[in-house]
C-alpha cells in the first residue's frame, strides 16, 4: 500500500495542477487572426506552459524533481480518458471511418514524407549518423524503444531520436497545433485531410492538432475528430511496424546515397 | 515507454484506479469550467468514459500481446458506440456532455511539470537540432495530409 501514501504525497502538486487547470480553461479558446486565417490557442497548451513555469520558477518548491516521477506516471494514466471518449467519438462516425479506410491507411505512409525532407537537410547541417535517428519516423516512444533496442542510447543514432524525443515532448503539442491552424488557413488542403494527419504523432498532439480544426470548421466537427482519432489509433498501432520494416531500412538506403554528398566536408558534435 | 513485463497485480491495478479518477475529477472541473455543461448534467458522461478506460486497461493487462492499452481503451469506446451497439444512443448521448478537450488538459498540465526535467537537455540541442526536429514533425504532417488529399478526392469523400 506504500503507492498510495506516494499518490497521495503528491498533493500539492495535484492541487497545482487542479489550479492550473481552472485558470486555463477559464481563459478558454483563443483566436489569433492573421492575414485571412487563423492561429488558435487552447486551455492545454496554456495548462502545459504554466506546468513549466511552476517547474522552473524556483520559488514554486513543491513542484521539484522527485514529483515529476509522479508526473509522469499521471501522464501515462491519465490520458486514458481523454483516449475512451476519442474512441467513443469514432465509433459514433464509424461509418464515415470506414468510408475513409483507404485514405486514413495509405496516409500512414505520409510519414516517409519526414524522410524526404529532413533526411537531406539533417546532413546539410552536418549530422551523420544521427541523422538516421532523427529523421527515420516522428521519434514518438515506440520509434525511441525501437532504435534503442537496435543500436543503444547511447549510439549515434540513438543520440539523434532522443534529440528529436526531447525537442518533440517540449515544443511537438504546440507546434502541431500551430501547424494544423496555419494549413486550414493558407493552404488549399481540405479540413478532412488535414484531420488524418493530426493523428501522427502522440494522443495530446492529436487533441492540440484538431481541435482548431474543429472550431474553425463545426460543421464537420464530427468527421474532423473520428478521422483524427482512427489516425491516431492506427499510428499507436503500426508505428513500429512501419519503422522496421520501411522507415529505418529506406533512411539507412537513402543515407548511403546522400550522405558522400550532401554531408562532405562538414561534421557537428552532438555528444 | 510501454513496461516490458505484464502481469497483473492488485496493488498496481488499485494504483492505476485511483490516478485514473484523481485526474478525472480535475478534467471533470474543467469540463464544467470549459463548457456549458453542468457538474450534474456531466456526470454519467464522465463515469461511462472511466468505465471504458477501466475495460481497456483491465484487457491490456490480462491479454499477452505487447499492445499499449491506449489501443484497447479506444477500441472498447469505439465497439461501444458503434451505431450497432444496444448502448451507442446512451453513450453518444451522455458522453456528449464531456468535451474531448477539457479530458486533456490535465495530462498536459503534468507534462508540463514533467518537461522541467528536460529542460536543461533541450537547452542543450542547439539550433541545429531544433530545426532538423521541426522539419520531422513538418514532413510527417505534410506528408500525411497530401496523401490524405490525394486519397480522399480519388474516393470521391471531398
Amino acid at each position: 500500500m506504500n503507492k498510495f501514501k506516494e499518490i497521495f504525497s503528491s498533493w500539492k502538486l495535484l492541487i497545482t495542477v487542479l489550479v492550473i487547470v481552472m485558470i486555463s480553461e477559464r481563459i478558454g479558446l483563443l483566436k489569433i487572426p492573421i492575414g485571412s486565417g487563423s492561429i488558435m490557442f487552447l486551455p492545454l497548451l496554456y495548462a502545459m506552459a504554466l506546468g513549466l513555469i511552476l517547474y522552473l520558477a524556483k520559488p514554486v518548491k513543491w513542484v521539484n524533481k522527485e514529483q515529476t516521477s509522479m508526473a509522469d506516471k499521471f501522464i501515462v494514466i491519465g490520458i486514458s480518458v481523454f483516449i475512451a471518449k476519442v474512441g467513443v467519438q469514432s465509433g459514433a462516425a464509424i461509418e464515415a471511418v470506414i468510408k475513409a479506410g483507404p485514405a486514413l491507411i495509405l496516409q500512414e505512409l505520409g510519414n516517409l514524407g519526414t524522410i524526404l525532407i529532413a533526411l537531406p537537410f539533417a546532413l546539410l547541417l552536418g549530422f551523420k549518423r544521427e541523422a538516421v535517428g532523427m529523421t527515420h519516423s516522428i521519434a514518438r516512444e515506440p520509434n525511441v524503444g525501437f532504435i534503442a533496442s537496435k543500436y543503444g542510447l547511447d549510439s549515434a543514432e540513438g543520440r539523434g531520436v532522443m534529440i528529436i524525443y526531447i525537442v518533440g515532448t517540449l515544443i511537438g503539442t504546440i507546434f502541431m497545433g500551430v501547424m494544423s491552424s496555419v494549413l486550414a488557413s493558407f493552404t488549399p488542403l481540405h479540413p478532412f485531410a488535414i484531420a488524418m494527419a493530426t493523428g501522427v504523432g502522440s494522443g495530446s498532439m492529436m487533441a492540440a492538432a484538431s481541435a482548431p480544426l474543429v472550431s474553425m470548421f463545426p460543421d464537420m466537427a464530427t468527421e474532423i475528430t473520428a478521422y483524427a482519432a482512427t489516425s491516431n489509433l492506427l499510428s499507436t498501432a503500426d508505428g513500429i511496424y512501419m519503422t522496421m520494416f520501411i522507415g529505418l531500412p529506406l533512411c539507412n538506403f537513402l543515407y548511403r546515397k546522400l550522405e558522400p554528398v550532401l554531408g562532405k566536408n562538414r561534421k557537428v558534435k552532438t555528444n | 515507454m510501454e513496461k516490458a513485463k505484464k502481469g497483473l497485480t492488485l496493488d498496481t491495478f488499485l494504483e492505476y484506479c485511483l490516478i485514473m479518477l484523481l485526474i478525472t475529477a480535475i478534467a471533470y472541473i474543467g469540463n464544467w469550467i470549459y463548457s456549458d455543461f453542468g457538474l450534474m448534467e456531466s456526470l454519467p458522461g464522465i463515469l461511462i468514459l472511466l468505465a471504458i478506460a477501466f475495460v481497456g486497461y483491465t484487457l491490456s493487462e490480462l491479454i499477452p500481446f505487447n499492445i499499449p492499452s491506449v489501443v484497447y481503451i479506444s477500441i472498447v469506446g469505439l465497439l461501444v458506440a458503434m451505431p450497432v451497439s444496444p448502448l451507442s444512443e446512451a453513450v453518444v448521448a451522455y458522453t456528449g456532455k464531456v468535451e474531448m478537450l477539457p479530458l486533456a488538459t490535465p495530462v498536459l498540465a503534468f507534462a508540463g511539470v514533467s518537461m522541467g526535467k528536460s529542460w536543461a537537455e533541450f537547452k542543450k540541442i542547439g539550433w541545429r537540432g531544433i530545426l532538423v526536429a521541426a522539419l520531422v514533425m513538418i514532413g510527417t504532417f505534410v506528408g500525411s495530409a497530401v496523401v490524405a488529399q490525394v486519397i480522399l478526392s480519388m474516393t470521391g469523400i471531398i
